[in-house]
């Protein structure tokens, strides 16, 4: 039987968080992020950790009988970064690795039709 | 579908003599490009890829190649560890096309001298080109190159770059011994505990 699931990634430079759901997007089956998955900080938005939240989902996606998913991949966008960070396609390969049938993959980073301005005034960030 | 627009000068590359570069990229990720040669969109059809990954991986050699890379070094990308990373030179430097031109000269330095141990000390392929400066490599190597091209775009002296690239050569070598992620995290733990 086929049964159709979203994974939603939001993939920063900082952070990974994966969020599984039904194909309405209305009803979150299972979470997972970077920080819930490795120790450092630092590594939060490594492909590592990513690879590792990935995995946790297609185990929790099996156990509710989802075996194909649709992916939605997204970066900060807004003003900040518009790509995704390096975690994404680490994700999207342990999704694919663990079994899970991969159908579409869709970049959903909202772009903005030109909204605020970029934090970090106009000297720029100064450390 | 994905799409992207490239330079028209970049397009030539993209297609390569006698179309080589786009059946390379077409054989090796398994999509369809079509190329509109007049504006230079491009459009990706990833629906007969055997590989999930395989439209993401030509998006971006597609957008490393007209982000001025050459055909060779951007097919590192087909590496599943590889990822590619554009930073917009505008955001540090302005939107005047002087001091874009300025921080340029500062990341390429003398006959390429900047860029040149930036690529060897960190392992990573950087690109500067327009308003973008690129950079293909694996996690820690865009991780380092990346730093390093911040530092310059915020306009720390070249020595202090350097300094910092050299520093951080014992971190791609303790990540080439393999111990990367499995040392690291007991270590993690013991810090904790201790403070």
């Amino acid at each position: 039987m086929v049964k159709w699931g979203v994974a939603h990634i939001y993939a920063s430079h900082n952070n990974i968080i994966i969020t599984l759901t039904d194909i309405t997007g209305a009803e979150t089956l299972a979470k997972c992020s970077g920080g819930m998955v490795v120790k450092a900080d630092k590594d939060e938005g490594s492909p590592y950790a990513a690879m590792r939240a990935a995995e946790r989902i297609a185990e929790a996606a099996k156990e509710k009988g989802i075996n194909q998913i649709f992916v939605k991949v997204r970066a900060p966008g807004g003003n900040k970064s518009h790509s995704p960070g390096p975690g994404a396609q680490a994700a999207i390969r342990a999704l694919s690795r663990s079994g899970l049938r991969i159908g579409r993959i869709e970049d959903v980073t909202p772009i903005p039709h030109d909204g605020t301005k970029k934090k970090g005034g106009r000297r720029g960030r100064r450390v | 579908m994905h799409y992207i627009k490239v330079p028209k000068e970049r397009l030539a590359v993209v297609i390569g003599r006698k179309g080589s570069v786009k059946k390379e990229i077409e054989e090796r990720t398994g999509v369809r490009l079509y190329i509109d040669s007049k504006d230079g969109d491009i459009s990706i059809d990833e629906s007969e890829a055997e590989d999930p990954m395989g439209g993401l991986k030509a998006f971006n050699i597609v957008r490393a190649v007209g982000r001025g890379f050459s055909p060779e070094k951007a097919m590192r990308l087909i590496d599943d560890d590889v990822f590619l990373e554009v930073i917009d030179i505008r955001e540090f430097a302005g939107k005047r096309k002087n001091s874009v031109r300025r921080v340029r000269g500062r990341l390429i330095g003398t006959k390429g001298k900047t860029r040149r141990l930036i690529e060897e000390l960190s392992g990573a392929d950087v690109s500067v080109y327009g308003n973008t400066v690129s950079i293909i490599g694996d996690f820690l190597e865009i991780d380092i190159a990346r730093n390093a091209v911040t530092m310059l775009l915020s306009g720390s002296e070249h020595s202090t770059v350097y300094h910092y690239l050299e520093r951080r050569r014992m971190d791609i070598k303790i990540a080439e011994m393999g111990v990367y992620y499995e040392e690291k995290e007991p270590e993690e733990k013991t810090d904790g505990g201790s403070e």
